[in-house]
């Protein structure tokens, strides 16, 4: 019994048996051994593990004071000398569900502690850490309560034995974005049958990718005239100057460039060329135009149909590019051509 | 229509004085094979090595792996050697275990047209990727003629590839069989579901594309038998991104069918494939193919589908469109695919989705970087393909070691999901 691992349980207020909403703004305190769900959490976890102490924080101080509370919870966690930190569970309850989210990545990235949590797939606690802390499912409500801690207490005393969680569909946490390569016992083949027999027959299954909820943008208003717009040209199609100076990759892109394009007519292939990875790029080297417009649109600048074209392509490979580098790609090409002064955008995808 | 698949094992092979299979040992008449791509005007000549599971063998430049096949009473190989009489029934002969694996550096062809890198590791790290690394292979490395036109080129190697898989075959002509499996549709229990297989497969003009009897796949779905797949109707003919190609050699033994087959009677009712294409270019057109095929689904009374994919960027697109068609129609789907989730698997791994593509099997990360360690021999060439040099590791000598990403491992995520590799959540 001598390696029994000391447990913290992080708790709000109200479960934390200081009060409601009306405590809602307590500061952290710490209380020796377990309290409220922490007497369950400590009858499913056995004689492995022994809940040492409660820290307990009001939801509102902790969402109004967030690096504050978090640090002084640190600290209190800290204290104890723990081998593992249990949050919640949270349900539905979304400053609680936040709160629990931030102990716990926090405890892993500046502890470098195990740490496990539980809330309703829909609390927004998931979105903002699953990616960073392990986070158990849960109903909305408490009435889940004895379900979650008995699936929640064999997975914090796997991690608190230092053992690497298995995969996310196995130990039962919400999937943290982390993919791995695996060998399965079965082809592929035989899974999707498996997986359709499933659905035929109403079995439950587990999709081995889930959807997420990408960001939906709203296009910008529209312009009433173009007559005095500034009109950028930007483009994913990998047009780049002849020798490709920028060395830009013809796929998983690191940079986008800006070209001046002020002195030009047009886009000759002489000068211009193609370094797209991911299409058969010939068409647009024989004729960039084909990519980037360039000159039907000093001739609309010329009519006096469009005010003015900017004097600067900007441009980048788009193939096989990670969410991430294109989000931060589209951020970057916003700023710049807010100070540009553009007003529209003619954006060339392929 | 009933076909007989009758099965000879071959679990070693060696190059002999004739061509024989005798208690799983083929032994290869070199000079017969080397003598098969002469008199085609666009092939200069073909080296031809054999590799096997173990040995410190990579092989490179990899064009398309065929299974050796003939057909006592039938076309072998429909359209490109022999008669483009329909396939499907009656006896055909295979020699499990072997691949003809056709290799070569196409003039030209690795800059312009887009033939990337496909790697085949036999052993080491990269062997179990690879489907191909536990088998007995026969490779073909063609030389081309200068100037040769690039379809051209490919077209002289399928056929000079499956030339020497007949004749490896025919080795079998007066042996008995390892194994006869039956394939046919037959009457079933009327209450079981009935499944339909949709299969997109890749085309995207004159030198990428699959054949369905000699001519490129379409956007208009065709109904085909299960058989006539696995007799070698479908050829493949994508020289893309080498993960997620689907080799000849997987058609023949399409693994979806395998699978559905097997189910047949017992918990579905398999009612055929509805062949299509991915890469479709314009957006009409995918949406076109997508309601085809749902129409046709639903002409098939399916309560099911299968749908996979072939090649990757767009093919999605395709994939999904067809998956959000067919469940508009009231029939459940799950489909194949592979993943782009970065090197260290934290990125989404789809090109795109729909909501209604909630039952998903993935067969891998393509873009998990493997480390490939020095091997004594090389086989389809001396050095890694132009127009590849994104990949850093590329810039060795293909008998050096080096980091690659698993993309460049030829069917190593192809999402007929033939292997056992897979991607997971964690």
């Amino acid at each position: 019994m001598a390696t029994q691992l000391r447990v913290i349980h992080y708790l709000n207020q109200f479960f934390g048996g200081i009060g409601g909403e009306d405590k809602a703004d307590a500061r952290p305190t710490v209380k020796t051994g377990p309290v409220g769900p922490g007497v369950l959490l400590q009858k499913c976890l056995g004689e492995s593990a022994d809940v040492v102490a409660t820290v307990i924080c009001g939801d509102s101080y902790f969402n109004e004071h967030t690096d504050d509370a978090l640090a002084e919870v640190l600290k209190l966690i800290a204290a104890q000398k723990p081998d593992l930190v249990v949050a919640g569970p949270a349900f539905a309850a979304g400053r609680y569900g936040v709160a629990c989210g931030a102990v716990c990545s926090a405890v892993k990235e500046r502890l470098n502690l195990p740490a496990v949590t539980a809330m309703f797939p829909e609390n927004p606690g998931v979105d903002l850490y699953r990616r960073r802390t392990y986070i158990l499912p849960a109903g909305n409500t408490a009435m889940d309560m004895g379900g979650v801690m008995a699936r929640l207490a064999p997975f914090a005393l796997k991690l608190g034995r230092g053992e690497p969680a298995g995969p996310a569909d196995v130990d039962g946490y919400l999937p943290t974005g982390m993919r791995r390569n695996e060998f399965d016992a079965k082809s592929g083949a035989e899974r999707m049958v498996e997986m359709l027999l499933d659905r035929l027959q109403q079995r439950p299954f587990t999709s081995e990718v889930q959807l997420p909820q990408y960001d939906q943008v709203s296009p910008a208003a529209a312009l009433s005239g173009l007559e005095n717009a500034t009109i950028a040209l930007v483009t994913t199609s990998g047009v780049v100057p002849q020798g490709n100076p920028d060395r830009i990759e013809s796929w998983r892109a690191t940079k986008w460039m800006k070209y001046p394009i002020g002195h030009l007519q047009e886009m000759s292939p002489a000068e211009w060329t193609c370094v797209h990875g991911g299409y058969d790029n010939g068409y647009v080297r024989q004729d960039p135009q084909r990519a980037v417009p360039l000159d039907i649109l000093r001739e609309l600048e010329q009519q006096g149909k469009v005010g003015r074209v900017l004097p600067y392509l900007y441009t980048t490979v788009g193939n096989v590019q990670p969410v991430e580098r294109a989000r931060r790609f589209g951020r970057e090409m916003a700023l710049a051509l807010k100070q540009d002064g553009v007003h529209a955008v003619l954006l060339t995808a392929t | 229509m009933r076909l007989e698949m009758a099965s000879f094992r071959v679990t070693q092979i060696s190059f002999g004085e004739t061509t024989a299979l005798r208690n799983g040992v083929l032994t290869v008449d070199r000079a017969a094979v080397t003598a098969m791509v002469l008199g085609d005007s666009n092939l200069t000549g073909v080296s031809v090595e054999l590799a096997g599971s173990g040995e410190s063998t990579r092989i490179i430049h990899v064009i398309d792996a065929i299974e050796p096949r003939y057909k006592p009473a039938g076309s072998t190989f429909p359209w490109f050697i022999s008669p483009p009489d329909q396939v499907g029934s009656g006896v055909t002969h295979r020699l499990e275990g072997v691949a003809v694996i056709a290799t070569g550096d196409i003039p030209g062809a690795a800059d312009s047209q887009g033939l990337k890198e496909a790697i085949i590791d036999m052993s080491g790290p990269g062997a179990p990727y690879s489907p191909f690394s536990d088998m007995c292979n026969v490779v073909l490395q063609f030389s081309f003629a200068p100037g040769v036109h690039i379809p051209d080129a490919t077209a002289s190697c399928r056929k000079a590839t499956m030339r020497v898989a007949k004749y490896l075959a025919e080795a079998t002509r007066d042996l008995q069989p390892d194994a006869v499996v039956n394939y046919e549709l037959g009457k079933v229990d009327a209450s079981l579901p009935r499944v339909v297989y949709i299969m997109p497969t890749m085309s995207e003009g004159e030198l990428h594309t699959t054949f369905l009897y000699g001519m490129s796949v379409t956007s208009t779905p065709a109904l085909v038998h299960p058989n006539e797949v696995l007799d070698s109707a479908l050829i493949s003919a994508d020289y893309w991104i080498a993960c997620h190609r689907s080799p000849t050699h997987h058609y023949q033994n399409e693994p979806v069918i395998q699978a559905l087959y097997r189910r047949h009677g017992q918990d579905i009712n398999f009612v055929g494939v509805i062949l299509g294409r991915s890469l479709i270019p314009s957006a009409i057109e995918k949406h076109r193919q997508a309601a085809q095929m749902a129409k046709l689904a639903k002409m098939l009374d399916a309560q099911g589908a299968v749908i996979t994919m072939s090649n990757g960027g767009h093919a999605y697109a395709d994939q999904m469109l067809i998956c959000q068609h067919v469940e508009q129609a009231g029939i459940a789907t799950v489909l194949g695919v592979d993943e782009y989730s970065d090197t260290d698997g934290s990125d989404f791994p789809l090109v795109t989705y729909v909501p209604q593509a909630t039952a998903i099997v993935s067969v891998g990360n393509q873009e998990e970087i493997i480390q490939m360690p020095a091997v004594s021999r090389v086989l389809g060439g001396d050095r890694f393909l132009a127009g590849n040099d994104y990949e850093i590791g590329f810039q060795k000598q293909p008998n050096e070691a080096f980091p690659v990403g698993l993309r460049q491992l030829y069917a190593a995520t192809c999402q007929l999901g033939y292997t056992t590799h897979r991607g997971r959540a964690y």
